[in-house]
């Protein structure tokens, strides 16, 4: 090499060292900006839902800011799935949003990975209130005593019914049947009315948990599963049986009407899922819609608790104090109550649950549904959910769906699905 | 690939890169340019240095990183943890990833040919003088400008749904089958019309090796007595084999990386029933949803290497079917 070539390295060298350092310069620009000492600070909040939830959450946000000019909010969302896809990545390369709504399932997960923000210094300080929730979602994502997210809305299981259906079979489910008087209701209705009782409960993940929880067992361990073969093995071999008598609606055209739910389109009288969620049937569906109590084995017991979406900080914000305002707002504010209605379920605090009187049907019945069980007592706690949880609820219902269209023997799709929640269960 | 050019045989492979030798640094220029020569590459480096960094850091860095990371477990939040060839094995014991394997063999399997097919029978009707065939041409060729886009395949996903058009189509004919898309033996040919609809890259190449076959030829056959699927046999297809065998390469090989429709078709489900896990799809889902990077690397990988071999193949094999002019290969 000559001496002029390496002249000429060294100076592409350096050429290249300032404009790294240029880019360097720019990036912590981009990055302080507004933090400190008297200038508005802005946090992003991103969450998961559709156009609707979107404008009721952005209504609560320009109020927000109204009320606190030194914070802004940028928002996001997405639906279910992409949200965590997104939030995966962003948060793997440490820039996750500030605030985010979180659920029970990914608690866990994220607590293992030092993902979410301990909000008990911040309530502490008076930053974040936590009084005036609304029993049994006092200390609801508290895990390994952090105080990982607060609830926004609570929701639990239900039966929804087509009840025109029911009413013609004359059946009127209430609190402290039993499965086998649901079974009955749906051999009736299948004789009477040529249709299925029920979509098919067996991918339903919280519904099995329910079963279990009424039997002493649970879905989850803390670090693991609560069930085994033998517990799973009879359940969906009966499901299938009751797939191919018809008493559960064929699972080709649930596939097919999908994301449409099979009870609005009329494939079956009903179907389990959360009580919040009856608030769609009647935009879908023809007949009028209503909540029925989970059935219980010993005509007491149902396993129920109150379930929940909540807010969560996450731990590489650099305005916590910001982010517990925010959360503390959008759960005690009675105003934002108003603006959402129950769109991420029934207000987690008295101030908001008051605030906000349903006028539609659906939303009436969803209240009621709730002090009903809430009345009878049937409420517990929830059931940890390890890391992974998410995977394995996924799994559940994929499986679920291959066994009752035939692509896979109870027998196989048991093992499937304890072969992958073992990895789940490992890697996450 | 030289025979695409307008005149084969004009061009030698590796004509380009042994100019390239001659004047570039250890080449056997005489030293006396050499010092103006040094300053040039200097600078010829220094402008491609944004495409460098851009390779170095965007495609040559990550893809050695995800060699690495193939032999380990990878949560994207904890440091990698060395597994050897373990990801390699859960992989062949794993039946999603054996689907996933037969749902994308069958899916190149039938849709490349019927893709091909298809631009071929389309680019033969187009090279014929008619009243308006500019605008046929672009017609044709539109779908695949906008093929490959997200919207196409939510449009694709609205035509075929329950109670969309198809289905109501059919239901004219008196078919009560219900949608492709929810039916798990139904909704891979949906995600094969796609990409057949998406023909216009593979006609316009074979419009311009259609335009190359001589008129005499054609003329001389028809002297002699032979019909049009003869002419068709015996001097379209040889004439054009060298385009057909860059088609048939370029076409398996995008066929392999199907993702973005089957994604959006299937609601991002791959599914139902994981009809529609074609390999690229469950790979996504190992590595983001599932949080297993380094099994989804492994993934990758092995991908690359399947391609290559059916290239491989694919080379081997054109000694017997293709027909390079004299001088072009």
């Amino acid at each position: 090499m000559s001496r002029n070539n390496g002249m000429d390295r060294r100076q592409l060298l350096k050429l290249a060292g300032l404009s790294a350092a240029g880019l360097g310069l720019t990036a912590a620009g981009c990055g302080s900006g507004g933090s400190g000492s008297g200038g508005p600070v802005t946090i992003r909040h991103s969450w998961w839902g559709a156009d609707d939830r979107a404008k009721k959450v952005q209504s609560c946000v320009a109020l927000f800011e109204k009320k606190h000019p030194k914070i802004k909010v940028k928002t996001d969302f997405q639906q279910y799935p992409d949200f965590w896809k997104k939030f995966n990545t962003q948060a793997a390369g440490g820039n996750p949003p500030d605030v985010i709504q979180n659920a029970v399932t990914f608690l866990r997960k994220y607590e293992a990975k030092n993902v979410l923000l301990d909000l008990t210094p911040q309530a502490e300080k008076g930053n974040l209130d936590l009084g005036g929730f609304r029993s049994g979602l006092e200390k609801f994502a508290e895990i390994d005593g952090k105080l990982l997210g607060v609830p926004v809305g609570s929701n639990s299981m239900a039966l929804v019914i087509d009840e025109k259906v029911y009413e013609k079979a004359g059946i009127a489910p209430e609190i402290g049947w039993t499965w086998d008087d649901w079974l009955a209701g749906l051999e009736k209705i299948k004789r009477g009315q040529k249709i299925a009782g029920d979509a098919g409960p067996h991918g339903v993940m919280y519904l099995y948990d329910l079963i279990l929880r009424q039997n002493g067992k649970a879905f989850f361990t803390e670090d693991g599963m609560g069930f085994g073969e033998a517990e799973l093995l009879p359940y969906w071999t009966e499901a299938l049986g009751r797939v191919k008598s018809g008493l559960y609606a064929d699972p080709g055209k649930v596939e097919q009407i999908k994301p449409a739910s099979a009870t609005a389109k009329g494939l079956s009288a009903g179907e389990f899922t959360w009580d919040n969620f009856s608030v769609r049937y009647s935009a879908e569906g023809g007949s009028s819609y209503g909540l029925a109590p989970i059935p219980s084995t010993d005509g007491k017991k149902t396993g129920q608790y109150l379930g929940s979406l909540m807010l969560s900080g996450t731990a590489r914000t650099k305005h916590p104090a910001e982010v517990a305002t925010f959360i503390s707002f959008m759960t005690h504010d009675p105003e934002v109550a108003r603006i959402m209605g129950y769109d991420r379920g029934v207000p987690a605090t008295t101030a908001q649950f008051e605030a906000y009187e349903p006028s539609d049907a659906p939303s009436k019945a969803i209240g009621a549904y709730e002090t009903a069980i809430a009345d009878a007592g049937v409420l517990e706690p929830i059931t940890p959910h390890p890391a992974g949880a998410d995977v394995i609820e996924a799994a559940f219902l994929r499986i679920g769906a291959d066994l009752s269209l035939g692509k896979a023997s109870p027998k196989d799709a048991v093992k499937q699905f304890f072969s992958e929640a073992k990895t789940a269960l490992a890697s996450n | 690939m030289t025979h695409i050019h307008t005149s084969p045989g004009v061009l030698a492979p590796g004509d380009d890169r042994s100019v390239a030798k001659r004047n570039g640094p250890g080449g056997n220029a005489p030293p006396a340019a050499e010092r103006p020569d040094r300053r040039e590459n200097l600078a010829g480096y220094l402008f491609m240095s944004p495409w460098i960094a851009g390779f170095l850091f965007l495609i040559a860095g990550p893809m050695v990183f995800s060699l690495y990371l193939s032999f380990t477990e990878y949560n994207l939040f904890e440091a990698p943890r060395w597994i050897g060839l373990q990801n390699f094995t859960d992989m062949f014991a794993d039946p999603r990833w054996r689907q996933s394997v037969k749902v994308t063999s069958w899916y190149v399997l039938i849709g490349t040919p019927v893709k091909l097919a298809a631009a071929l029978a389309v680019a033969m009707l187009l090279a014929q003088k008619r009243w308006g065939q500019s605008f046929y041409r672009a017609a044709f060729y539109a779908p695949s400008l906008i093929g490959a886009s997200v919207s196409a395949a939510i449009v694709w996903r609205a035509l075929f749904s329950d109670d969309a058009l198809v289905d109501r189509t059919q239901k004219v004919f008196g078919v009560e089958a219900g949608g492709w898309i929810g039916d798990p033996a139904m909704i891979i040919y949906a995600l094969i019309a796609l990409t057949v609809w998406q023909f216009g890259a593979p006609m316009v190449i074979f419009l311009a090796g259609l335009k190359q076959v001589p008129r005499e030829l054609y003329e001389a056959a028809e002297v002699d007595g032979a019909g049009p699927w003869r002419r068709f046999f015996h001097i379209t297809l040889p004439m054009i084999s060298p385009v057909l065998f860059f088609n048939v390469l370029l076409e398996t090989i995008h066929s392999f990386q199907i993702f973005g429709s089957a994604y959006i078709v299937s609601n991002g489900s791959c599914g139902p029933a994981d009809a529609t896990l074609v390999y690229t799809c469950y790979l996504y889902e190992q590595g983001f949803v599932n949080s297993r990077m380094g099994f989804a690397s492994a993934m990758g990988w092995l991908l690359l290497v399947a391609v290559g071999l059916v290239t491989a193949v694919l080379f081997w094999s054109q000694k017997r079917w293709v027909h390079y002019e004299e001088g072009g290969r």
